[in-house]
Protein backbone atom coordinates (compact mmCIF):
# COMPACT_ATOMS: atom_id res chain seq x y z
CA UNK A 1 0.00 0.00 0.00
CA UNK A 2 1.37 3.19 -1.00
CA UNK A 3 -1.00 5.72 0.47
CA UNK A 4 -1.37 7.37 -3.34
CA UNK A 5 -4.54 7.33 -5.03
CA UNK A 6 -5.41 4.25 -7.26
CA UNK A 7 -5.93 7.08 -10.16
CA UNK A 8 -2.24 8.91 -9.93
CA UNK A 9 -0.72 7.01 -11.22
CA UNK A 10 -2.69 5.12 -13.62
CA UNK A 11 -3.43 7.87 -15.69
CA UNK A 12 -1.17 8.21 -19.08
CA UNK A 13 1.84 10.50 -19.01
CA UNK A 14 1.34 14.10 -20.15
CA UNK A 15 4.09 16.42 -21.24
CA UNK A 16 3.12 19.28 -18.84
CA UNK A 17 5.37 22.07 -21.34
CA UNK A 18 2.78 21.56 -23.75
CA UNK A 19 -0.71 21.67 -21.88
CA UNK A 20 -2.65 24.84 -23.15
CA UNK A 21 -5.71 23.44 -20.87
CA UNK A 22 -5.14 21.56 -17.49
CA UNK A 23 -7.82 18.72 -17.99
CA UNK A 24 -10.16 18.72 -15.24
CA UNK A 25 -11.58 16.57 -13.04
CA UNK A 26 -14.58 14.05 -13.76
CA UNK A 27 -16.51 14.30 -11.02
CA UNK A 28 -17.64 10.89 -9.27
CA UNK A 29 -20.70 10.64 -8.15
CA UNK A 30 -20.76 8.60 -4.33
CA UNK A 31 -23.07 10.00 -2.48
CA UNK A 32 -25.28 7.10 -1.06
CA UNK A 33 -22.64 4.46 -2.16
CA UNK A 34 -22.49 1.26 0.04
CA UNK A 35 -19.52 -0.03 -0.90
CA UNK A 36 -18.84 -3.90 -0.05
CA UNK A 37 -15.97 -4.66 2.39
CA UNK A 38 -15.23 -7.95 1.13
CA UNK A 39 -11.71 -8.08 0.82
CA UNK A 40 -8.37 -6.15 1.52
CA UNK A 41 -8.04 -4.62 -1.30
CA UNK A 42 -11.84 -3.60 -1.79
CA UNK A 43 -11.84 -2.03 2.00
CA UNK A 44 -8.38 -0.13 0.79
CA UNK A 45 -10.06 1.22 -2.22
CA UNK A 46 -13.43 1.74 -0.63
CA UNK A 47 -11.59 4.49 1.74
CA UNK A 48 -9.46 5.93 -0.49
CA UNK A 49 -12.28 7.13 -1.97
CA UNK A 50 -14.34 8.23 1.30
CA UNK A 51 -11.17 10.03 2.59
CA UNK A 52 -11.31 12.25 -1.03
CA UNK A 53 -15.02 12.63 -0.64
CA UNK A 54 -16.26 16.22 0.52
CA UNK A 55 -19.25 14.62 2.63
CA UNK A 56 -20.10 13.01 5.56
CA UNK A 57 -19.52 8.82 5.77
CA UNK A 58 -20.69 6.31 8.20
CA UNK A 59 -18.44 3.81 9.73
CA UNK A 60 -19.55 0.63 11.23
CA UNK A 61 -17.37 -0.83 13.98
CA UNK A 62 -16.80 -4.29 14.04
CA UNK A 63 -17.39 -4.37 17.53
CA UNK A 64 -20.79 -2.50 17.12
CA UNK A 65 -20.62 1.38 17.50
CA UNK A 66 -21.67 3.58 14.56
CA UNK A 67 -19.54 6.84 13.80
CA UNK A 68 -20.70 9.45 11.49
CA UNK A 69 -18.54 11.48 10.38
CA UNK A 70 -15.95 13.33 7.78
CA UNK A 71 -12.42 11.58 7.09
CA UNK A 72 -9.92 14.31 6.38
CA UNK A 73 -6.88 11.61 6.38
CA UNK A 74 -5.69 8.48 5.96
CA UNK A 75 -2.69 6.51 6.79
CA UNK A 76 -1.73 3.18 4.87
CA UNK A 77 0.89 0.36 6.18
CA UNK A 78 1.85 -2.57 5.69
CA UNK A 79 -1.66 -4.26 6.43
CA UNK A 80 -5.69 -3.79 7.46
CA UNK A 81 -4.49 -3.51 10.90
CA UNK A 82 -1.32 -1.03 10.10
CA UNK A 83 -3.69 1.67 8.06
CA UNK A 84 -6.20 4.59 10.12
CA UNK A 85 -8.24 7.12 8.40
CA UNK A 86 -8.74 9.94 10.59
CA UNK A 87 -11.61 11.37 10.97
CA UNK A 88 -13.83 14.34 12.87
CA UNK A 89 -17.03 12.78 14.08
CA UNK A 90 -20.01 15.04 12.95
CA UNK A 91 -21.21 15.81 16.42
CA UNK A 92 -17.08 16.08 18.27
CA UNK A 93 -14.24 18.80 17.95
CA UNK A 94 -12.15 15.68 19.22
CA UNK A 95 -10.04 13.93 15.77
CA UNK A 96 -10.70 10.39 15.70
CA UNK A 97 -8.43 7.21 14.74
CA UNK A 98 -10.28 3.92 13.21
CA UNK A 99 -7.58 1.31 11.92
CA UNK A 100 -9.02 -0.18 8.84
CA UNK A 101 -9.07 -3.47 10.15
CA UNK A 102 -11.74 -2.64 12.71
CA UNK A 103 -14.18 -1.05 10.03
CA UNK A 104 -17.07 -3.82 9.22
CA UNK A 105 -19.52 -1.36 7.00
CA UNK A 106 -18.77 2.23 5.03
CA UNK A 107 -21.69 4.04 3.76
CA UNK A 108 -21.60 7.70 2.12
CA UNK A 109 -24.55 9.07 3.71
CA UNK A 110 -23.31 12.88 3.67
CA UNK A 111 -24.15 15.40 1.24
CA UNK A 112 -21.10 15.93 -1.22
CA UNK A 113 -20.46 19.51 -0.80
CA UNK A 114 -18.02 18.83 -3.98
CA UNK A 115 -21.14 18.15 -6.56
CA UNK A 116 -24.17 20.40 -7.34
CA UNK A 117 -22.93 23.83 -8.19
CA UNK A 118 -21.71 24.23 -11.99
CA UNK A 119 -19.94 26.73 -13.96
CA UNK A 120 -22.38 26.56 -16.61
CA UNK A 121 -25.47 27.19 -13.83
CA UNK A 122 -23.52 30.39 -13.17
CA UNK A 123 -23.21 31.26 -16.71
CA UNK A 124 -26.35 31.08 -17.49
CA UNK A 125 -27.47 33.12 -14.28
CA UNK A 126 -24.98 36.02 -15.18
CA UNK A 127 -26.11 36.15 -18.08
CA UNK A 128 -30.00 36.32 -17.60
CA UNK A 129 -29.54 38.28 -14.24
CA UNK A 130 -27.33 41.08 -16.06
CA UNK A 131 -29.86 41.11 -19.31
CA UNK A 132 -32.80 42.22 -17.12
CA UNK A 133 -30.18 44.87 -15.60
CA UNK A 134 -30.27 42.89 -11.62
CA UNK A 135 -27.56 44.03 -8.68
CA UNK A 136 -25.94 42.45 -5.90
CA UNK A 137 -26.95 38.58 -7.72
CA UNK A 138 -24.42 35.34 -7.01
CA UNK A 139 -23.68 31.95 -6.13
CA UNK A 140 -23.43 31.82 -2.13
CA UNK A 141 -22.44 29.65 0.37
CA UNK A 142 -24.85 26.85 1.17
CA UNK A 143 -26.02 28.25 5.10
CA UNK A 144 -24.41 25.98 7.82
CA UNK A 145 -26.88 25.12 10.04
CA UNK B 1 9.65 46.10 -6.44
CA UNK B 2 7.15 46.92 -3.77
CA UNK B 3 8.60 44.67 -0.73
CA UNK B 4 9.83 47.03 1.75
CA UNK B 5 13.43 46.99 2.70
CA UNK B 6 13.00 45.68 5.87
CA UNK B 7 10.91 42.40 4.64
CA UNK B 8 13.74 42.05 2.16
CA UNK B 9 15.77 41.83 4.86
CA UNK B 10 14.49 39.87 6.60
CA UNK B 11 13.63 37.04 4.21
CA UNK B 12 17.24 37.61 2.68
CA UNK B 13 18.93 36.59 6.03
CA UNK B 14 16.65 33.79 7.11
CA UNK B 15 17.04 32.32 3.49
CA UNK B 16 21.03 32.87 3.74
CA UNK B 17 21.02 31.37 7.45
CA UNK B 18 19.18 28.12 6.16
CA UNK B 19 21.74 27.89 3.25
CA UNK B 20 24.65 28.52 5.41
CA UNK B 21 23.69 25.53 8.37
CA UNK B 22 23.35 23.38 5.47
CA UNK B 23 19.75 22.94 6.15
CA UNK B 24 18.09 21.59 2.17
CA UNK B 25 14.71 21.71 2.73
CA UNK B 26 13.16 25.01 4.81
CA UNK B 27 9.59 27.19 4.42
CA UNK B 28 9.73 30.83 3.47
CA UNK B 29 5.88 31.07 3.95
CA UNK B 30 3.14 29.65 6.19
CA UNK B 31 0.17 29.42 4.65
CA UNK B 32 -1.69 29.56 7.93
CA UNK B 33 -5.63 28.68 7.32
CA UNK B 34 -7.87 29.91 10.20
CA UNK B 35 -11.02 28.53 8.78
CA UNK B 36 -12.58 27.19 5.97
CA UNK B 37 -15.60 29.17 6.37
CA UNK B 38 -16.27 31.52 2.94
CA UNK B 39 -18.82 33.99 2.51
CA UNK B 40 -18.10 33.88 -1.90
CA UNK B 41 -18.35 30.31 -3.72
CA UNK B 42 -15.78 30.95 -6.25
CA UNK B 43 -16.15 29.34 -9.39
CA UNK B 44 -12.40 28.57 -9.85
CA UNK B 45 -12.03 27.71 -5.88
CA UNK B 46 -12.03 23.93 -4.49
CA UNK B 47 -11.59 25.12 -0.70
CA UNK B 48 -14.59 25.57 1.17
CA UNK B 49 -16.70 22.54 -0.22
CA UNK B 50 -17.33 21.00 2.96
CA UNK B 51 -20.08 19.66 5.54
CA UNK B 52 -21.04 22.08 7.90
CA UNK B 53 -19.59 20.99 10.91
CA UNK B 54 -16.00 21.06 9.44
CA UNK B 55 -17.08 24.75 7.86
CA UNK B 56 -17.97 25.90 11.75
CA UNK B 57 -14.52 24.62 13.13
CA UNK B 58 -12.03 27.15 13.45
CA UNK B 59 -8.20 27.55 15.01
CA UNK B 60 -7.54 29.01 18.00
CA UNK B 61 -5.13 32.06 18.22
CA UNK B 62 -3.18 29.43 20.66
CA UNK B 63 -3.38 27.27 18.00
CA UNK B 64 -2.28 29.25 15.39
CA UNK B 65 0.51 30.91 17.62
CA UNK B 66 2.16 27.34 17.94
CA UNK B 67 1.92 26.40 14.34
CA UNK B 68 4.24 29.78 13.49
CA UNK B 69 6.67 29.04 16.00
CA UNK B 70 6.53 25.24 14.74
CA UNK B 71 7.11 26.43 11.09
CA UNK B 72 9.46 29.51 11.77
CA UNK B 73 9.04 31.09 8.13
CA UNK B 74 9.30 34.52 8.31
CA UNK B 75 6.30 35.43 6.61
CA UNK B 76 3.04 34.38 7.31
CA UNK B 77 -0.36 33.78 4.89
CA UNK B 78 -3.74 34.11 6.41
CA UNK B 79 -6.01 32.50 3.71
CA UNK B 80 -8.95 30.33 3.76
CA UNK B 81 -12.18 30.40 3.72
CA UNK B 82 -12.46 34.60 4.69
CA UNK B 83 -10.34 34.72 7.70
CA UNK B 84 -12.46 38.12 8.40
CA UNK B 85 -15.27 35.53 9.39
CA UNK B 86 -13.10 34.68 12.42
CA UNK B 87 -14.28 35.63 15.65
CA UNK B 88 -10.76 35.94 16.78
CA UNK B 89 -9.01 37.07 13.79
CA UNK B 90 -7.62 40.01 15.22
CA UNK B 91 -6.10 38.78 18.53
CA UNK B 92 -4.34 36.19 15.95
CA UNK B 93 -3.39 39.09 13.79
CA UNK B 94 -1.82 41.08 17.10
CA UNK B 95 -0.26 38.04 17.79
CA UNK B 96 1.70 37.55 15.14
CA UNK B 97 2.94 41.08 14.61
CA UNK B 98 4.31 40.66 18.32
CA UNK B 99 6.19 37.85 16.81
CA UNK B 100 7.35 39.62 14.37
CA UNK B 101 6.41 37.86 11.38
CA UNK B 102 5.19 39.52 8.19
CA UNK B 103 1.93 38.76 7.45
CA UNK B 104 -0.41 38.62 4.34
CA UNK B 105 -4.34 38.60 5.49
CA UNK B 106 -5.58 37.21 2.28
CA UNK B 107 -9.36 38.41 2.29
CA UNK B 108 -11.76 38.99 -0.43
CA UNK B 109 -12.48 42.34 1.56
CA UNK B 110 -16.33 42.07 1.96
CA UNK B 111 -15.96 42.56 5.40
CA UNK B 112 -12.74 44.96 4.93
CA UNK B 113 -14.73 48.22 5.52
CA UNK B 114 -16.53 47.17 8.39
CA UNK B 115 -13.88 45.75 10.33
CA UNK B 116 -10.68 47.42 9.64
CA UNK B 117 -11.13 49.78 12.46
CA UNK B 118 -10.49 46.86 14.91
CA UNK B 119 -6.87 46.21 13.26
CA UNK B 120 -3.68 48.90 13.79
CA UNK B 121 -1.32 49.58 10.65
CA UNK B 122 2.11 47.99 11.25
CA UNK B 123 4.61 46.65 8.75
CA UNK B 124 4.42 43.39 8.93
CA UNK B 125 0.48 43.26 8.05
CA UNK B 126 -0.69 43.59 4.80
CA UNK B 127 -4.27 43.18 3.59
CA UNK B 128 -4.00 41.23 0.48
CA UNK B 129 -7.36 41.77 -1.03
CA UNK B 130 -8.59 39.24 -3.82
CA UNK B 131 -9.33 40.92 -6.99
CA UNK B 132 -9.54 38.40 -9.83
CA UNK B 133 -9.12 41.76 -12.62
CA UNK B 134 -11.53 44.39 -13.79
CA UNK B 135 -15.52 45.04 -12.20
CA UNK B 136 -16.68 42.59 -14.65
CA UNK B 137 -14.22 40.40 -14.88
CA UNK B 138 -14.10 39.93 -10.94
CA UNK B 139 -17.67 39.80 -10.25
CA UNK B 140 -17.84 36.69 -12.70
CA UNK B 141 -15.01 35.31 -11.43
CA UNK B 142 -15.90 35.61 -7.79
CA UNK B 143 -19.68 34.45 -8.87
CA UNK B 144 -21.08 37.86 -7.11
CA UNK B 145 -21.89 40.73 -8.57
CA UNK B 146 -21.04 43.73 -6.61
CA UNK B 147 -18.56 42.11 -5.35
CA UNK B 148 -15.26 44.42 -7.26
CA UNK B 149 -16.94 47.68 -5.35
CA UNK B 150 -16.97 46.24 -2.08
CA UNK B 151 -13.49 45.24 -2.28
CA UNK B 152 -12.49 48.31 -4.11
CA UNK B 153 -14.46 50.44 -1.25
CA UNK B 154 -12.25 48.03 1.62
CA UNK B 155 -9.04 48.87 -0.22
CA UNK B 156 -9.62 52.68 0.14
CA UNK B 157 -10.41 52.49 3.69
CA UNK B 158 -7.34 50.82 4.03
CA UNK B 159 -5.28 52.40 2.32
CA UNK B 160 -6.49 55.59 3.73
CA UNK B 161 -6.02 54.21 7.23
CA UNK B 162 -2.33 54.06 6.30
CA UNK B 163 -2.21 50.43 6.34
CA UNK B 164 -0.47 48.25 3.69
CA UNK B 165 -2.44 47.16 0.97
CA UNK B 166 -2.35 44.80 -1.99
CA UNK B 167 -4.01 42.88 -4.45
CA UNK B 168 -4.17 39.14 -5.56
CA UNK B 169 -5.70 38.29 -8.66
CA UNK B 170 -5.68 34.36 -9.82
CA UNK B 171 -5.90 33.87 -13.40
CA UNK B 172 -7.94 31.17 -15.37
CA UNK B 173 -8.06 30.52 -19.32
CA UNK B 174 -9.80 33.08 -20.84
CA UNK B 175 -8.78 35.59 -18.67
CA UNK B 176 -8.52 38.93 -20.72
CA UNK B 177 -4.97 40.70 -21.10
CA UNK B 178 -5.52 43.80 -21.99
CA UNK B 179 -8.39 44.17 -19.30
CA UNK B 180 -5.47 42.51 -16.54
CA UNK B 181 -3.55 45.48 -17.98
CA UNK B 182 -5.83 48.09 -17.09
CA UNK B 183 -6.83 46.47 -13.98
CA UNK B 184 -3.39 46.90 -13.04
CA UNK B 185 -3.27 50.75 -13.67
CA UNK B 186 -6.36 50.80 -11.78
CA UNK B 187 -5.37 49.20 -8.26
CA UNK B 188 -2.12 51.19 -8.39
CA UNK B 189 -4.44 54.26 -8.70
CA UNK B 190 -5.87 53.25 -5.51
CA UNK B 191 -2.34 53.50 -3.43
CA UNK B 192 -2.08 49.54 -3.20
CA UNK B 193 1.99 48.85 -2.60
CA UNK B 194 2.02 46.29 -5.11
CA UNK B 195 0.02 43.76 -6.98
CA UNK B 196 0.12 39.83 -6.52
CA UNK B 197 -0.68 37.04 -9.06
CA UNK B 198 -0.72 33.98 -10.53
CA UNK B 199 -2.25 31.29 -12.03
CA UNK B 200 -5.25 29.31 -10.94
CA UNK B 201 -4.54 25.70 -9.64
CA UNK B 202 -6.70 23.22 -11.08
CA UNK B 203 -9.02 21.55 -7.98
CA UNK B 204 -10.82 18.60 -8.96
CA UNK B 205 -13.37 20.15 -5.93
CA UNK B 206 -13.65 23.59 -7.78
CA UNK B 207 -17.30 23.88 -9.52
CA UNK B 208 -15.65 24.84 -12.97
CA UNK B 209 -13.58 22.48 -14.33
CA UNK B 210 -13.01 23.45 -17.69
CA UNK B 211 -10.58 26.70 -17.54
CA UNK B 212 -7.61 25.81 -15.99
CA UNK B 213 -4.77 27.22 -17.67
CA UNK B 214 -1.97 24.27 -18.95
CA UNK B 215 1.62 25.20 -18.66
CA UNK B 216 2.16 26.42 -22.11
CA UNK B 217 -1.29 28.42 -22.13
CA UNK B 218 0.03 30.31 -18.71
CA UNK B 219 3.39 31.59 -20.15
CA UNK B 220 1.93 32.82 -23.13
CA UNK B 221 -0.92 34.77 -21.20
CA UNK B 222 1.60 35.45 -18.88
CA UNK B 223 4.18 37.12 -21.17
CA UNK B 224 1.13 39.36 -22.96
CA UNK B 225 0.18 41.11 -19.68
CA UNK B 226 4.08 41.53 -17.65
CA UNK B 227 5.97 42.13 -21.08
CA UNK B 228 6.13 46.05 -22.34
CA UNK B 229 5.15 46.81 -18.27
CA UNK B 230 3.93 50.39 -17.67
CA UNK B 231 5.99 52.34 -15.12
CA UNK B 232 3.91 52.72 -12.35
CA UNK B 233 2.96 49.01 -11.50
CA UNK B 234 4.33 47.46 -9.02
CA UNK B 235 4.34 43.53 -7.96
CA UNK B 236 4.39 42.42 -4.62
CA UNK B 237 6.43 38.98 -5.61
CA UNK B 238 9.77 37.73 -6.80
CA UNK B 239 10.90 39.53 -10.00
CA UNK B 240 12.22 36.18 -10.82
CA UNK B 241 9.07 34.03 -9.98
CA UNK B 242 7.48 37.10 -12.69
CA UNK B 243 9.88 35.61 -15.56
CA UNK B 244 9.20 32.19 -14.09
CA UNK B 245 5.59 32.66 -15.19
CA UNK B 246 6.90 34.85 -18.61
CA UNK B 247 8.54 31.52 -19.44
CA UNK B 248 11.97 33.01 -19.43
CA UNK B 249 13.17 30.57 -16.64
CA UNK B 250 12.50 27.21 -15.52
CA UNK B 251 12.23 26.14 -11.89
CA UNK B 252 11.15 22.73 -10.39
CA UNK B 253 8.65 22.66 -7.78
CA UNK B 254 9.22 23.80 -4.18
CA UNK B 255 6.29 22.27 -2.02
CA UNK B 256 7.81 22.95 1.51
CA UNK B 257 8.09 26.38 0.88
CA UNK B 258 4.63 27.32 1.80
CA UNK B 259 3.89 25.11 3.90
CA UNK B 260 -0.19 25.31 4.90
CA UNK B 261 -1.60 24.65 8.70
CA UNK B 262 -5.37 24.08 9.01
CA UNK B 263 -8.02 22.47 11.14
CA UNK B 264 -6.60 19.00 9.94
CA UNK B 265 -3.21 19.51 11.25
CA UNK B 266 -0.28 20.18 8.38
CA UNK B 267 -1.32 19.43 4.71
CA UNK B 268 0.92 17.03 2.58
CA UNK B 269 2.59 17.79 0.49
CA UNK B 270 1.43 21.85 -0.08
CA UNK B 271 -1.21 24.39 0.30
CA UNK B 272 -3.06 23.34 -2.85
CA UNK B 273 -3.03 19.39 -2.88
CA UNK B 274 -4.56 17.45 0.11
CA UNK B 275 -2.72 13.75 0.23
CA UNK B 276 -3.24 13.67 3.97
CA UNK B 277 -2.05 15.57 7.18
CA UNK B 278 0.94 15.47 9.56
CA UNK B 279 0.58 16.01 13.72
CA UNK B 280 3.25 18.23 13.13
CA UNK B 281 5.76 20.20 11.43
CA UNK B 282 8.48 18.13 11.78
CA UNK B 283 6.23 15.24 10.85
CA UNK B 284 5.52 16.69 7.80
CA UNK B 285 8.95 17.46 6.52
CA UNK B 286 9.81 14.04 7.47
CA UNK B 287 7.10 12.17 6.26
CA UNK B 288 6.40 13.74 3.15
CA UNK B 289 7.51 12.03 0.29
CA UNK B 290 8.80 14.99 -1.47
CA UNK B 291 10.07 12.99 -4.78
CA UNK B 292 6.61 12.52 -5.83
CA UNK B 293 5.64 15.69 -6.24
CA UNK B 294 6.18 18.88 -8.80
CA UNK B 295 5.71 18.45 -12.43
CA UNK B 296 8.70 17.31 -12.98
CA UNK B 297 7.89 14.03 -10.33
CA UNK B 298 5.40 13.27 -13.44
CA UNK B 299 2.02 13.46 -10.55
CA UNK B 300 -0.38 14.38 -12.65
CA UNK B 301 -2.00 16.64 -9.84
CA UNK B 302 1.18 18.42 -10.48
CA UNK B 303 1.49 18.41 -13.99
CA UNK B 304 -0.08 22.15 -15.00
CA UNK B 305 0.59 23.78 -12.29
CA UNK B 306 2.83 27.64 -12.03
CA UNK B 307 0.95 28.60 -8.83
CA UNK B 308 3.18 30.93 -6.34
CA UNK B 309 3.08 28.60 -3.56
CA UNK B 310 5.13 26.57 -5.05
CA UNK B 311 7.34 28.44 -7.39
CA UNK B 312 7.97 31.43 -5.81
CA UNK B 313 9.97 29.72 -3.39
CA UNK B 314 12.13 28.34 -5.71
CA UNK B 315 12.77 31.82 -7.18
CA UNK B 316 13.63 32.84 -3.83
CA UNK B 317 16.07 30.00 -3.66
CA UNK B 318 17.68 31.37 -6.62
CA UNK B 319 18.03 34.52 -5.65
CA UNK B 320 20.38 33.57 -2.32
CA UNK B 321 21.55 30.92 -3.65
CA UNK B 322 24.42 32.08 -6.19
CA UNK B 323 25.83 34.97 -6.91
CA UNK B 324 24.19 34.46 -10.97
CA UNK B 325 20.69 34.54 -8.96
CA UNK B 326 21.36 37.38 -7.27
CA UNK B 327 21.91 39.69 -10.00
CA UNK B 328 19.27 37.82 -11.79
CA UNK B 329 17.61 39.48 -9.38
CA UNK B 330 19.11 42.71 -9.26
CA UNK B 331 18.51 42.94 -13.49
CA UNK B 332 15.06 42.35 -13.44
CA UNK B 333 14.20 44.21 -10.39
CA UNK B 334 16.22 47.60 -12.73
CA UNK B 335 15.22 46.86 -15.91
CA UNK B 336 11.50 45.44 -15.59
CA UNK B 337 9.83 47.14 -18.48
CA UNK B 338 10.15 43.82 -20.78
CA UNK B 339 10.13 45.26 -24.06
CA UNK B 340 8.71 42.52 -26.58
CA UNK B 341 7.04 43.04 -29.55
CA UNK B 342 5.81 39.72 -30.11
CA UNK B 343 3.90 40.00 -26.39
CA UNK B 344 2.57 43.55 -28.27
CA UNK B 345 1.14 41.04 -31.06
CA UNK B 346 -0.44 38.65 -28.52
CA UNK B 347 -2.39 41.38 -26.86
CA UNK B 348 -3.52 42.87 -30.15
CA UNK B 349 -5.75 39.08 -31.10
CA UNK B 350 -8.75 39.09 -30.95
CA UNK B 351 -10.51 38.44 -27.58
CA UNK B 352 -13.21 35.33 -26.97
CA UNK B 353 -12.87 34.64 -23.06
CA UNK B 354 -14.52 33.45 -19.95
CA UNK B 355 -17.22 36.76 -19.46
CA UNK B 356 -19.94 36.67 -21.52
CA UNK B 357 -19.41 40.08 -22.18
CA UNK B 358 -18.78 42.40 -25.36
CA UNK B 359 -15.44 43.23 -24.11
CA UNK B 360 -13.38 43.52 -27.57
CA UNK B 361 -10.26 42.43 -25.57
CA UNK B 362 -7.85 39.71 -26.31
CA UNK B 363 -7.61 36.09 -27.21
CA UNK B 364 -4.23 34.37 -26.15
CA UNK B 365 -4.74 31.61 -28.36
CA UNK B 366 -1.71 30.32 -30.66
CA UNK B 367 0.44 27.65 -31.36
CA UNK B 368 1.83 26.98 -27.60
CA UNK B 369 5.11 25.07 -29.36
CA UNK B 370 6.30 27.55 -30.59
CA UNK B 371 5.25 30.08 -28.16
CA UNK B 372 7.09 28.04 -25.77
CA UNK B 373 10.18 28.13 -27.62
CA UNK B 374 10.22 31.59 -27.98
CA UNK B 375 9.75 32.81 -24.83
CA UNK B 376 11.85 30.22 -22.53
CA UNK B 377 15.14 30.52 -21.97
Amino acid sequence: MTGKSASEHETKPVDPESLELAPGTKHEILEGWVPTLASEQETIEALEKAFDYRGDVTITRKDGPVVEGYIFDRRTGSSLAESFVRLFPKDSSEKMTIAYSEIAGLAFTGKDRAAGASWEAWVKKWNEKRSAGEKGFGLHPEKLD
Amino acid sequence: MAVPISQMWTVATYVLKKRLSGQKRYPLVLMLEPLFRCNLACAGCGKIQYPAHILKKELSPEECFRAVEECGAPMVSIPGGEPLMHPRIVEIVEGLVARKKYIYLCTNALLLKEKIHQFKPSKYLTFSVHLDGQREHHDFSVCREGGYDQAVAGIREAVKRGFRVTTNTTLFDGADANSVRAFFSEVMSMGVEGIVLSPGYSYDKAPDQKHFLGRARTRRLFRAILSNRDREWKFNMSPLFLEFLMGKRHYQCTPWGAPAYNIFGWQKPCYLLQDGYASTFSELMETTVWEEYGTESGNPKCANCMVSCGYEPSAVHDTFGSFRGFLSTVRATLFNRYEDHGARDLLNEPYSGAVPASSPLVQIVSDSRREFEETRV
